[in-house]
């Protein structure tokens, strides 16, 4: 939480930048947020800005804990310019950073006072360096930047180098060495506790005092590390400083929403962030053709985001671009008609819902459509196995009655906390001898009342399952308008289905089930936010905080819990996302939260909030 | 990893908050033998304790399933059963309502204190548990002094302080039984029952976490007319 908080509160508080601090962010770059300083502090001044109890810890992190009492006006940056703070990852590195301005560097190196100043190759430019963290300053601009090669990486180079000097094997073999103790076995966990266990280099036995080939394994290690980040820094530094390559002059959609009059924007490449997807690895070294067609889909899938801090909300607009064939998919899936059934069972009283409509049949035709082709073409035996099993599922599989029971349509609501009426165990106590003896008793317990509920043609189908497993288990019963699974909510609450009005409905409402099987009435959402889900693309969400936070029951929380929400009171307000129609080319998203209290403007009222949290995690 | 399980279980009994109610309750003979039975009722919370096992994880430790569970109380009662000095080892299971409650007759009060040591160090698969060498019952024919076992109070100070917080609505039941008539006892939240062959003390995990002395009690019994 405390991280958070201090992260949002670096991208609100981004000082920085001078009118080219974004000609150096380098087109390995993955996702950027970029803050317009100009259009921020107007409606947030440095003097108040640095006032706030969170900037002391952000300073801190900005100069690296090593200049006390220095706060963001003493630090020399131009804040006519903007801060971008950037990330990205190839297959061979890391990359990371933030680019800014700078007015006065004496001052700038005051507070980064652990930058040593090295030499330079470029023309123009000053290189300092402080362990991995290098600092680049280019007129008025600067570029503090990390690369880290990757371990697969530096461990490929490290052992080519290693044997070619016609070295042994650098590790021990325990299992064929003598001396091997199998009380280490001992000390390996459990298959099944093995993602839970932290292994660090200290749990390898590593015998560095008796074994001189390994340290000198590590210390060749660590020099190949150092000569790859010198060798990828002076790549990027070609590409930035000589070349004028960077993701500016490499990607117009960056380009563009670098022009956007918003008070941050928002960059990420998806196409290349699936690259770095770890549970693709096995299609890249196994199937690289069928890594690469997936790869394809994802092309030009992007997402593009702007913040505005409005007079009276704060908004974000984000845009979802897709390359041709997924964007194809999406079309299709997401060109569903609006389910007007689901705003009988959205009741007025709701803390939260969602709408969201998806054509699961045409996204499957068109997903078949799209993948076969790139699979059939394959002549892996495994992969073409594979084909034939789809193509078979194709066939034989009636998907009228499957697309006609599960249509992709769905909707929810959080109806805040309710009590549940539940069963505990008491003692009673005789006085004369202290024997007890146990009782089972009615007792509450607090509740989060939800209901899902899924569009179907197939009603009939659900209720084929629930008949069968009513025959199983007395738990399963069927009262007419709606089923009940006892003790199925955490194993004391039931659980109630309903099947009305081309829908299917889970809730643990038990006043919907019993009172409003048919709907809410003249009790369910207005005529106009009925219409706001409807006229919203295929998605639509509404959360009212102040009433959430009115309606968590606080013995559900612990003190410390119960203080952050105490200050969140008096900051809260609506928070709605709509989306438009989705195209082949993309969806935009605009998620909005409207606040009420007292407040001067967006941007204090959320640094107010932000410092709030800060003051109470720290 | 066992012991990670165990610490897990452990800890989550004790961030359970409203809900926790230990009692034990030791119910000895003249010769030194009797019956200790160890009961701890979570009912009042199931619903927490079922969503907690719902998790994968929590804060990181992996939350272990209901059968995994079974499988740690059917060692441990197989265990205890093989101990020198115990026998009619039973445990009480509810998994609907997680009440549970450990039952077993001992030869002497030292018999049952190593053989809950030895069983501990091999469910946990830790031999060295320092907490466990606390003798925590002592009985001499006349006065039985009493705590509770080092490592309960241990585990409880591993909790964070807001865990720690949450004890507070628990209760915490200690019961001493004897064959003839209690003279009196050094704790003065001790209450002697109206037949005056039993003691009680009542606290809450959180007063017992902060003091471990709160349960501690001296109970001199009357003379043996023998």
């Amino acid at each position: 939480m405390k991280h958070f908080i201090l992260g949002a509160c670096l991208f609100l508080t981004g000082q920085t930048f001078s009118q080219f601090s974004e000609d150096l962010i380098p087109k390995e770059a993955i996702t950027v947020f970029s803050v317009n300083n100009i259009r921020l502090l107007q409606k947030i001044s440095i003097d108040d800005l640095v006032k706030y109890e969170f900037m002391e810890e952000v300073q801190q992190e900005l100069f690296d804990g090593s200049t006390s009492n220095k706060t963001l006006k003493d630090a020399g940056l131009d804040f006519d310019q903007k801060l971008n703070v950037f990330y990205g990852k190839t297959k061979d590195y890391e990359i990371s950073g933030f680019t800014f301005g700078i007015k006065d560097k004496e001052k700038l190196f005051v507070v980064f006072d652990d930058f040593e100043k090295l030499e330079s190759s470029f023309d123009g430019v000053d290189f300092y360096g402080s362990f991995f963290n290098n600092l680049i300053i280019k007129g008025s601009s600067a570029l503090l930047v990390r690369i880290e090669p990757t371990e697969e990486r530096i461990a490929d180079k490290t052992d080519s180098i290693w044997y070619s000097r016609g070295l042994e094997y650098p590790w021990i073999n325990y299992v064929d060495d003598p001396g091997f103790e199998e009380d280490f076995i001992d000390e390996i966990p459990e298959e099944s506790d093995m993602e839970y266990y932290d292994y660090s280099v200290d749990d390898v036995p590593i015998m560095e005092e008796t074994d001189p080939n390994q340290k000198n394994y590590f210390e060749l290690r660590d020099s190949v590390q150092i000569e790859m980040q010198a060798e990828l820094l002076n790549n990027l530094c070609t590409d930035l400083l000589l070349n004028n390559i960077n993701l500016k002059t490499s990607d117009p959609r960056f380009e563009g929403q670098l022009t956007h009059e918003s008070e941050g924007i928002f960059y990420l490449d998806n196409s290349r962030n699936i690259q770095k997807a770890n549970g693709l690895w096995y299609f890249q070294t196994m199937f690289p053709n069928l890594y690469d067609d997936i790869r394809e889909i994802y092309n030009e899938n992007v997402l593009l985001g702007d913040l505005f801090l409005n007079d009276n909300n704060i908004q974000f607009v984000m845009d979802a671009k897709y390359g041709e064939k997924l964007g194809s998919i999406y079309e299709k899936m997401n060109d569903a008609k609006f389910d007007k059934n689901v705003i009988k069972y959205i009741p007025k009283s709701n803390t939260a819902y969602f709408t969201y409509n998806v054509n699961m049949r045409e996204a499957y035709e068109q997903a078949y459509k799209i993948i076969m082709p790139m699979l059939q073409d394959k002549k892996d035996p495994q992969i073409s196995a594979n084909v034939l099993t789809i193509e078979l599922i194709n066939e034989f599989v009636n998907k009228d009655a499957l697309f006609g029971t599960y249509k992709g349509s769905m909707f929810g609501t959080f109806n805040g906390i309710k009590k549940v009426t539940t069963t505990k165990i008491v003692f009673d106590y005789d006085e004369d001898t202290f024997e007890y003896s146990e009782t089972e008793e009615e007792a509450e317990e607090d509740m989060p009342i939800f209901t899902i509920g899924f569009t179907t043609e197939r009603g009939d189908i659900p209720f084929k399952v629930l008949k069968h497993l009513s025959r199983l288990t007395s738990r399963f019963k069927d009262m007419g308008e709606y089923w009940v699974y006892e003790d199925a909510i955490l194993g004391a609450a039931p659980l109630y289905m309903i099947s009305k009005n081309g829908l299917f409905i889970f809730t643990n409402d038990e006043d919907l089930a019993l009172n409003h099987a048919s709907g809410y009435g003249s009790e369910s959402i207005s005529k106009k936010d009925a219409k706001k889900s409807k006229k919203s693309g295929f998605m639509y969400a509404q959360i009212d905080w102040a009433n959430a936070i009115d309606r968590f029951p606080r013995d559900f929380f612990n003190a410390r819990q119960n203080e952050i929400i105490d200050a969140m009171r008096g900051k809260t307000g609506i928070m709605e996302l709509t989306s438009s129609k989705t195209s082949v080319s993309g969806t935009q998203f605009n998620l909005e939260y409207n606040y009420q209290g007292s407040f001067d403007n967006s941007g204090k009222y959320l640094l107010d909030l932000l410092n709030s949290l800060y003051v109470i995690t720290k | 990893m066992r012991i990670l399980k165990t610490t897990l279980l452990l800890s989550i009994l004790f961030s359970l908050s409203s809900c926790l109610e230990i009692i034990d309750d030791v119910s000895l003979n003249t010769d030194g033998s009797g019956t200790f039975k160890y009961t701890v009722n979570l009912s009042s919370s199931k619903s927490r304790v079922n969503s907690i096992l719902s998790l994968d994880s929590l804060d990181g430790k992996k939350v272990p399933s209901i059968d995994e569970i079974k499988t740690k109380v059917s060692s441990f009662k197989t265990n205890l059963e093989n101990q020198e000095g115990i026998s009619n080892v039973t445990i009480e299971s509810d998994y609907e309502n997680f009440f549970f409650r450990l039952t077993c007759d001992f030869e002497s009060v030292a018999k049952l204190q190593n053989g809950l040591k030895i069983v501990i160090e091999e469910e946990t698969n830790e031999t060295d548990i320092p907490e466990l060498d606390h003798s925590w019952l002592s009985w001499d024919g006349t006065k039985l002094v009493r705590s509770i076992p080092e490592i309960t109070i241990k585990k409880a100070k591993e909790l964070s302080a807001e865990d720690i917080e949450m004890l507070k609505l628990g209760t915490y039941t200690s019961i001493s039984r004897f064959p003839r008539n209690v003279l009196k006892c050094d704790n003065t939240s001790a209450t002697i029952s109206k037949n005056n062959l039993n003691v009680m003390i009542k606290t809450n995990p959180y007063a017992l976490s902060q003091n471990a002395n709160l349960l501690e009690n001296t109970i001199y019994l009357v003379p043996n007319k023998n």
